[in-house]
């Protein structure tokens, strides 16, 4: 067989069943390389994925932290603001119940009992309002945002600058929320660490789009560090923005204060 | 050696059949591009077993018109397989075009239908190559259960062109012995069963349990 091939007239049979080799050859490289692409693909894609997870979880994470601590904040205020005040009554009525007390006595303990219940009305509804103001509830988002304002504006120590422009029904209800907790969020940061005096908020619509601008005059921080330390809050803003579908950009450095731009795309869903 | 391939040739045959019957069994309930294929599969085998009867039954030396056949009803069979899979609407434009071409080369010189047609041959198998191509490039994320035929239908395609592109020569060479002729339908033979082998292997894979969708 081998000698009949090698004769000079099998001469062509041997080139084409050579060249056919080579096509097979050929082909099986291009199967190849389409099934090494495919692994490697499926295995970067599965990379994606898992680091998807992570960052999934990381948010998670973060959420039950912070659930956590604002379960132990409404803890501590019940506890101080309500428990404690409503021992003094139940003590007090406990005297009303003797029975040998004059009514001068009684007179003064009621009016204690009535002060002391006032007070725990009165904290009882600011804890409620603190969860959840009824403003944005009942009025919208700039009602709540401009109450918001108020409210820090009323302690006396900032000099708040409110400007708020928002056409109603631009987010729905739970979109506001978001909004109105990230506004919420950034006043807290500047009350707490920012040592700053004036305050700016602002909220204009451009284009279909509604862009909140917020600014302190602080301290300021490095944003890129601060990233990477990633507190409860900065994350706890960057969840609600990336909920909201927004897109959002701090501007700090020490010393210069902060600048956060916030842009929202009108809600889809109509209601 | 001779009756070895003989045997293998009828083998290719008779598998033929057998794939071709298992696909038809499972032909309720599968999409359209199953349909296609089990249609392909159908035209492929009775031209085989056309080709085989000739052969054994009436003596007759040459078959070659059926080859026509074969080449022909393979590109519209496949073109509309790929289609299918691959949703390209220009697949019917080639299509039209390379039955143009063929049809005017039967107008030029009619005295084709007994010989090979390398250039009809070469068209319509490289096309099918081109469309295994990018159907392996559109399934490189995902997994489809098309993709173990595919990879035969490109070995086979690729290889055989140059098989079924040089008949003419090496049929009328007279220096060439009767051997070398029937090596090389020998090679086309020991690749079609390939073909037909991972066609099994496909339909063992995907069809062969009853499965409800």
């Amino acid at each position: 067989m081998v000698e009949e091939l090698l004769q000079g007239d099998n001469q062509i049979i041997n080139i084409i069943l050579i060249a056919i080799a080579l096509l097979i050859v050929m082909g099986l490289a291009i199967v190849f390389f389409f099934y090494f692409s495919r692994k490697r693909i499926i295995k970067s894609e599965l990379e994606k994925a898992n680091l998807k997870i992570a960052n999934q979880k990381n948010v998670l994470q973060a959420t039950i932290i912070t659930q956590e601590e604002e379960r132990k904040r409404i803890a501590q205020d019940l506890h101080d603001a309500i428990s404690s005040k409503l021992n003094i009554v139940s003590l007090n009525a406990n005297m009303l119940s003797l029975k040998d007390i004059s009514s001068e006595e009684t007179n003064k303990i009621a009016n204690s009992i009535l002060k002391v219940t006032g007070n725990v009305l009165e904290s009882s509804r600011k804890i409620a309002h603190d969860l959840l103001p009824p403003t944005l509830d009942k009025f919208g988002l700039e009602a709540a945002l401009e109450e918001l304002c108020e409210e820090v504006a009323d302690t006396n120590t900032f000099q708040v600058d409110c400007n708020i422009e928002y056409p109603e029904h631009f987010l729905t209800k739970d979109e506001e929320l978001h909004v109105f907790r990230i506004v919420q969020e950034l006043f807290n940061n500047s009350i707490k660490y920012s040592e700053a005096t004036k305050l700016n908020l602002h909220s204009e619509t451009k284009e279909d789009r509604l862009i909140f601008q917020y600014t302190d005059n602080g301290k300021g921080f490095n944003v890129s560090t601060a990233k990477k330390a990633k507190g409860l809050g900065m994350s706890g803003i960057e969840n609600r923005v990336a909920i909201l579908n927004a897109t959002h950009t701090i501007i700090s450095s020490p010393g210069n204060g902060i600048s956060v731009t916030l842009t929202l795309n009108p809600s889809n869903n109509e209601d | 050696m001779e009756d070895l391939f003989d045997y293998l040739s009828s083998f290719a045959i008779v598998f033929c059949v057998i794939n071709t019957l298992l696909y038809m069994f499972r032909f309720r309930g599968n999409n359209r591009a199953f349909k296609i294929f089990t249609v392909y599969l159908v035209v492929i085998a009775v031209i085989q077993l056309n080709a085989s009867f000739l052969k054994y039954l009436v003596p007759i030396n040459n078959n070659l018109f059926l080859f026509h056949f074969y080449y022909i009803l393979q590109f519209i069979f496949l073109t509309l397989f790929y289609e299918e899979l691959l949703k390209k609407k220009w697949m019917y434009a080639v299509l039209l075009i390379v039955l143009g071409i063929i049809t005017f080369q039967f107008i030029q010189a009619p005295t084709m239908f007994f010989r090979y047609n390398p250039l009809g041959v070469t068209i319509t198998q490289g096309c099918i190559v081109i469309y295994s191509i990018i159907y392996l490039y559109k399934y490189l994320h995902n997994t489809n259960e098309y993709l173990v035929i595919n990879i035969g239908l490109f070995f086979y395609l690729l290889s055989s062109i140059l098989i079924f592109a040089s008949g003419n020569l090496v049929f009328n060479m007279e220096i060439i012995t009767r051997y070398g002729y029937q090596l090389l339908l020998n090679v086309n033979n020991v690749l079609y069963l390939g073909l037909q082998f991972l066609i099994f292997v496909a339909w063992w894979k995907n069809y062969s349990k009853e499965t409800i969708k």
